[in-house]
């Protein structure tokens, strides 16, 4: 049981500065995603926390204990790979007890924490494999078993899913929050894929470029956005984002571009006032459009024209043209729409947002 | 009728496998095996006779083979083994980044990218100076004692030894070295994450990880010091003080025209061989074992 604190740490290579001033506060029991696309800095920073990479600046606390200077060994964490890292010579036993050896622990014990893990993990019957007998989704659980056996105060995860199949990563993915769920071990877990990161954390960190852009609940992230990053990088599809310029007519402001002109809601007005005359970047989700019916307001729909069509079963996808921009809608899967057509969509008011131009934050 | 001719065209396709095995292998060895039954040599008169296992009889009671037998086991495990400890030890150092890595590099590979005749004389120059100096003054006394502690011709296999050490030794470190860059990183890091003693982990996982590069690099060295011909000649300038079974069925055949008596000799190395071969390859690749 432990919380992990990072403070004003910094990873710099020769030439990269690869995480920049993170400060972060992880909960005992907590399970923190870290999220971005390659090169943010996510890895890196899970890596310093286990004592694989040298932290520059600093500091790392485990528990009460700064473990700058300690060695991953004494740090008591365990890490599960992306490639699970699994020895080829050794049984799936054998692997699962490495740990558990090494700290030279008696061998009734690492039989029993080696056989519960393995319960836990439905995995009893492969304990006498070797891992070139397993299939993917088997080696991950042994992976995951070889940490678990550890009793860690911190379970950290490097990217576990991304070498299973997209049906499997699913199913391990429930997994894995069930597993949470029983153990409540603290856990640091890094994804490139945000649907992983909205499903797996108490809290999402975002990072970019090695800064931190946001870290919030994953409904906080997908409904207020900090920055325009976060705005695209959470959700799927990703948000629109629609260059407009505010303006100021019959006592009310609007946003207006070629091909799309919509009323500022009201909650926001009082913040875009500042903005009058000047672009801005209007942003709305896929599933905040839809076609829009008679009672629909004027000021919260725009015409547009169908490009492509894209039917999933459960919902369509809707690639359209207002005037020059080309928006993404979700709408109901019984709408019957081909190339061409003309539509006018309406907006959720409540759900735009706007970011400045120039900073990219929230407005 | 096709299946026939689906076989013509497998035996086909394999010809020139076949062929290749023929005449580069099959061939030399089988008439080596003959010559080895018979008494063939230039210097006879008549016809050559086949004399059965003659030539491997005298050979058996011959104590100059048996010295050189022993001179060839001895050179191999001696330089097998220290060639292996330091190049292991050379690819572990590199296999870590540091500052200047790639000329350490350069330094450690030159040995065995060099052509052999140039090192050897190089070499051969260090251990006998060619100009006096007191160096070669030092390095004379250096024999002296040596040979008069060990018996004459201890010089020579010393200096032969740490030859074939020191150009192998390079060998083995850069192919160990690619060993070790051919296995995921994470195998040693989690290593790391789980215990702090190198020795441990050197023991418990590299080692076993690098088995089959070590089994290969053990092969390789076996091969080059029993097969080490030209370099124990060119080192001691072909006065063969200590033969070992290469230069002996070398000395035997060409000097001697006796080339029944030599193939003989030469082909005493291969029960040796085929079985470190056959021992090597087993850890090398080991056969797969069905799941319980």
């Amino acid at each position: 049981m432990a919380q992990v604190m990072m403070k004003d740490l910094n990873k710099k290579y020769d030439e990269v500065h690869a995480v920049k001033d993170v400060n972060l506060h992880i909960r005992d029991k907590e399970f923190v995603v870290l999220v971005g696309p390659s090169g943010c800095g996510k890895s890196t920073t899970l890596r310093m926390v286990a004592g694989l990479e040298e932290i520059t600046a600093g500091e790392i606390t485990i528990g009460d204990r700064i473990v700058n200077d300690l060695p991953p060994k004494d740090r008591d964490i365990a890490m599960v790979f992306q490639n699970y890292a699994l020895y080829p010579h050794m049984t799936v036993y054998d692997n699962m007890a490495f740990g558990l050896k090494m700290r030279k622990f008696p061998k009734p014990e690492i039989a029993k924490r080696v056989g519960d893990a393995a319960e836990i993990l439905g995995i009893q019957e492969l304990l006498k494999r070797k891992p070139r007998q397993l299939s993917g989704g088997q080696r991950q659980r042994v992976a995951v078993g070889r940490a678990i056996v550890r009793h860690p105060q911190v379970f950290l995860f490097d990217e576990p899913l991304s070498n299973l199949d997209a049906k499997l990563r699913v199913q391990m993915r429930v997994e894995l929050k069930r597993l949470h769920d029983r153990l409540e071990t603290t856990a640091i877990y890094v994804t490139h894929d945000q649907v992983e990161a909205m499903t797996l954390g108490d809290r999402v960190v975002v990072m970019k470029d090695g800064w931190i852009q946001q870290v919030g609940e994953p409904l906080e992230l997908y409904g207020k956005p900090a920055n325009r990053f976060v705005a695209g990088f959470i959700g799927s599809p990703s948000m629109n984002f629609v260059d407009v310029t505010v303006a100021d007519a019959s006592g009310a402001l609007w946003v207006e571009t070629a091909g799309l002109r919509v009323k500022v809601p009201p909650a926001l007005s009082g913040r875009l006032g500042a903005y009058k005359s000047q672009h801005v970047t209007l942003g709305i989700r896929p599933e905040d459009l839809r076609v829009a019916s008679g009672s629909d307001s004027a000021d919260y729909s725009f015409d547009t024209v169908v490009e492509v069509v894209e039917p999933l079963g459960s919902e369509i996808l809707l690639d359209l043209k207002a005037g020059p921009n080309v928006i993404v809608a979700r709408v109901e899967p019984t709408v019957r729409v081909k190339h061409g057509d003309k539509m006018r969509l309406a907006l959720h008011p409540e759900r735009v947002r706007f970011f400045d131009n120039k900073t990219e934050l929230a407005i | 009728m096709g299946r026939a001719r689906d076989i013509r065209l497998a035996y086909l396709l394999l010809a020139p496998a076949l062929i290749l095995l023929v005449t580069a292998l099959a061939y030399p060895i089988g008439w080596e095996i003959w010559t080895s039954l018979t008494d063939l040599s230039p210097l006879n008169e008549g016809p050559t006779a086949f004399v059965g296992l003659e030539n491997y009889r005298r050979l058996a009671a011959d104590p100059a083979f048996w010295r050189a037998a022993t001179v060839t086991v001895v050179f191999a495990a001696v330089t097998c083994t220290v060639k292996l400890a330091l190049g292991l030890g050379l690819a572990l150092l590199l296999a870590r980044p540091f500052r200047g890595r790639a000329l350490v590099f350069m330094a450690i590979f030159l040995p065995w990218a060099y052509p052999a005749s140039v090192s050897v004389i190089g070499w051969y120059w260090t251990l006998s100076p060619p100009i006096p100096t007191a160096y070669s003054v030092f390095m004379g006394n250096m024999k002296y004692a040596v040979d008069s502690a060990l018996g004459g011709g201890a010089w020579a296999f010393l200096s032969v030894t740490l030859f074939n050490i020191w150009r192998g030794s390079s060998f083995v470190g850069v192919f160990l070295l690619a060993g070790i860059n051919a296995i995921p990183p994470e195998l040693f890091e989690y290593a790391a994450l789980e215990s702090k003693s190198a020795w441990r982990r050197f023991w418990l996982v590299t080692v076993p990880l690098l088995k089959p590069f070590l089994a290969l690099a053990v092969f390789l060295a076996l091969t080059t010091a029993f097969a080490d011909l030209a370099n124990v000649w060119m080192l001691t300038a072909g006065r063969i003080v200590y033969p070992v079974i290469g230069t002996h069925a070398y000395w035997l055949a060409i000097h001697g025209g006796q080339f029944g008596p030599a193939s003989a000799l030469s082909l005493t190395l291969a029960p040796f061989l085929i079985t470190a071969l056959f021992l090597l390859f087993r850890m090398f690749d080991p056969p797969e074992r069905e799941p319980a």
